[in-house]
């Protein structure tokens, strides 16, 4: 039996990166019980273009995209099972942990949290599994 | 149904002993998804730092108790994201690594990144429940 595969695009163009930012991604596909997104960054919801600032501020945008992309796929953050976390710098761990916090007030989702280098100056980026 | 899996022993609950906020696993549509394990002692929580070796052997005995703990096991990884903190390592990583895997491995990407509090080997793994 072939598993559908099915792309999901969020409801707001702003943040769909594939388009914005020329990107060869989906933001997210669905398949099986899953949903998987794609590393989403911190995006100016009226215009699409990538927002720089602290970990704090980035950290919330793209947990915001996150969310809205989740929605347009009929998911949540509540149902997120797997989240990996990307920042530029280790050391910045708790400005990202403190915000992110807020987002999963129970039940954190397990999660994953590197310093690696991200493309286009941007200092978070979010990936995500979620239950569909 | 997506259904938290508890520390199986109190020193692996990372979000009491280090405020990271997060589960130490999710079971979910048949998965198990797995938080990044690092080297701590798994009663007290202490951070054992040491080598490459030593700390993979710490976090692949801790990965035994988490999985073995909701009904999995270590036969039965998917994925392993095996994070290292210099590529220079890599064959001392492999070397321990297929100690634990010795048949019929998971599938496996393997980065070099910065990891939390100085450690120098991380686990990422999604394995079936």
């Amino acid at each position: 039996m072939t598993l559908q595969r099915d792309v999901i695009a969020p409801k707001n163009p702003a943040f769909d990166m594939s388009r914005n930012l020329n990107l060869p991604l989906s933001s997210a596909i669905r398949a099986g019980a899953f949903i998987f997104v794609s590393g989403m960054v911190a995006i100016d919801p009226s215009s699409g273009e990538r927002m720089h600032g602290t970990v704090a501020a980035e950290t919330r945008q793209a947990l915001i995209a996150l969310a809205q992309v989740l929605e347009a796929a009929g998911s949540s953050l509540t149902k997120a099972v797997k989240i990996n976390v990307l920042i530029y710098s280790m050391l910045e761990y708790n400005n990202m942990n403190e915000v992110y916090r807020e987002f999963f007030p129970d039940e954190p989702p397990s999660r994953t949290v590197c310093g690696a280098r991200l493309s286009g100056g941007s200092k978070v980026e979010i990936e995500c599994i979620a239950l569909a | 149904m997506r259904e938290i899996i508890a520390a199986p022993t109190p020193g692996l609950d990372l979000r009491r002993h280090y405020g990271h906020h997060q589960t130490p696993a999710i079971r979910a549509g048949g998965l198990i998804f797995c938080s990044g394990m690092v080297a701590v002692n798994p009663e007290t929580g202490e951070r054992e730092h040491g080598t490459v070796t030593s700390e993979a052997r710490r976090i692949f005995e801790n990965l035994k108790l988490l999985l073995e703990s909701s009904g999995s096991s270590l036969d039965r990884l998917i994925q392993v994201h095996a994070m290292i903190y210099d590529r220079i390592e890599y064959d001392v990583l492999n070397r321990l690594y297929r100690q634990y895997v010795p048949n019929a491995p998971p599938a496996r990407t393997v980065m070099s990144v910065q990891i939390e509090a100085g450690f120098k080997v991380m686990l990422d793994v999604i394995a079936a429940a």
